[in-house]
């Protein structure tokens, strides 16, 4: 008898399907976040720039990250406006990145070890050290394709993507 | 059953002063300090360097500081934030070695426990190697404690307002003053009197001198007096010559001086004696020349 209902289990057991979800979660060990906003100056009627010196102000990025050699920063300049007057004409886009400060002296190397890619536009920073980095981001748009066009009156916005990725 | 009741009553008095003593104990207060090495590489944990007020209640909790390098890559360069403790160590301190690296700003967070600042001792940038540090800024983290000491302020419970200074007086005591010990030492009556002898003669001579200088200064008094009478007189006739008003109300009798000579003949003859006279005079010269020769 006991056999038998032993049997009938595993029998049971054996003919029912189930498709149980086992979730889970991972938090990243690197954080992206604004210290500065930044903001264009316009010196001249056909230029916007981030300098100070024309009255713009330079994005700084902060990049935490807990684990060393385990992410990269990936940070772009803008090549296009998010949003801005009807633009009838070409604008020419150039931009840097750089390391602005950091939390060690071991992350000195950074900006030597970066590279780049979109044609120049975005920089790769393998981050090899545990801590926090400061990434500034300069902007300059020129307005008609070397015309020195003059750009429409309106408000203009561009964006500078900056992402911790997973090495 | 009346002692349970007092126990119960005793445990609820208890329960409630264990309530409210997080609530009345502490009120902290949190922030930041200014930048502590804005006038140089070292410094002191006081209030002027700090910015806030270092006194007994002020807890240390961490410390944000930054500072740009400037050096070549390949020099070796280290540099050392830190705050001495009291025995000369550090209570906190950290290295940055530059040594082969680019030279970049720096921004770091130092977590302390919670120290009161009593315990800091001097703070300080130091370096040993080729290069510099600029633009540094050292900020520490606190939260302030205000009734910690209760005499920091007279909202705190268990104030006690400051008694006033009472001056000290030294008392004055007449038997140990030297001085009073030597004028009440016993005199020798010889030496007594012949001072007393002394002092009558002196004190004689000094009345006769007296009563000469009144003598003489009545004297001279009474000339002073007189020559002043008599300058004035002199004054009031010099005075009186000085006057020349009569001059000008003075009137001179005149009248007409007619001539009176006439030229008889209308012809002026030489006068011969005054010739003969000059051809004596050549006569006489020629002899006084003759007695040079």
């Amino acid at each position: 008898m006991n056999k038998l209902i032993t049997i009938a289990l595993m029998m049971g057991l054996t003919s029912a399907y189930a498709g149980t979800n086992i979730n889970g979660t991972v938090e990243s060990r690197c954080t992206v976040n604004t210290d500065t906003s930044g903001y264009y100056g316009n010196p001249n009627a056909y230029t916007l720039t981030t300098l100070p010196a024309s009255a713009g102000q330079v994005p700084i990025i902060r990049i935490d990250t807990s684990l060393a050699t385990a992410y990269k920063a990936q940070i772009s300049y803008p090549t296009s406006f998010s949003s801005s007057p009807s633009l009838g004409d070409t604008v020419v886009w150039t931009g840097a990145v750089g390391v602005d400060q950091t939390s060690s002296s071991d992350m000195s190397g950074y900006q030597a070890a970066s590279t780049t890619a979109n044609g120049g536009a975005m920089r790769i920073y393998p981050l090899t050290v545990a801590g926090t980095t400061w990434f500034s981001v300069a902007s300059v748009a020129t307005y008609g394709g070397g015309q020195q066009k003059a750009f429409p009156g309106g408000s203009y916005t561009a964006v500078v993507i900056a992402e911790c990725v997973a090495q | 059953m009346k002692l349970l009741h007092n126990r119960n009553v005793i445990k609820l008095s208890a329960l409630w002063a264990l309530l409210l003593l997080p609530l009345c104990s502490f009120s902290y207060t949190f922030g930041y300090t200014s930048n502590a090495a804005i006038y140089g590489y070292t410094w002191q944990m006081n209030s002027a360097t700090l910015g806030v007020s270092a006194e007994t209640g002020l807890d240390i909790s961490g410390v944000i500081y930054q500072y740009k390098v400037v050096k070549d890559k390949e020099d070796d360069f280290v540099v050392i934030v830190g705050n001495k403790d009291k025995d000369g160590g550090y209570i906190w301190k950290d290295t940055e070695d530059w040594s082969g690296k680019y030279g970049i700003k720096l921004r770091k967070f130092i977590p302390i426990p919670y120290t009161p600042v009593e315990l800091f001792g001097k703070g300080s940038i130091a370096t040993t190697g080729k290069g510099t540090v600029e633009d540094a800024s050292v900020i520490y983290m606190y939260r302030w404690d205000l009734c910690r000491n209760a005499q920091n302020d007279k909202s705190c419970p268990n104030y006690i307002p400051p008694l006033p200074v009472i001056p000290k007086f030294e008392i004055y005591d007449a038997l140990e003053d030297e001085n009073v010990d030597k004028a009440t030492e016993e005199t020798d009556s010889d030496l007594y009197n012949k001072e007393e002898e002394e002092s009558k003669d002196k004190e004689v001579e000094e009345e006769e001198k007296g009563r000469l200088e009144i003598a003489m200064a009545a004297t001279e008094n009474a000339l002073t007096i007189a020559n002043t009478a008599s300058q004035a007189t002199l004054l009031q006739i010099i005075n009186n010559a000085t006057n020349v008003s009569s001059y000008y109300v003075a009137q001179i009798v005149g009248g007409t001086y007619r001539e009176s000579i006439a030229l008889q003949g209308g012809e002026i003859i030489d006068n011969r004696k005054a010739l003969r006279s000059l051809g004596q005079d050549n006569l006489m010269n020629e002899m006084i020349e003759e007695q040079y020769k």
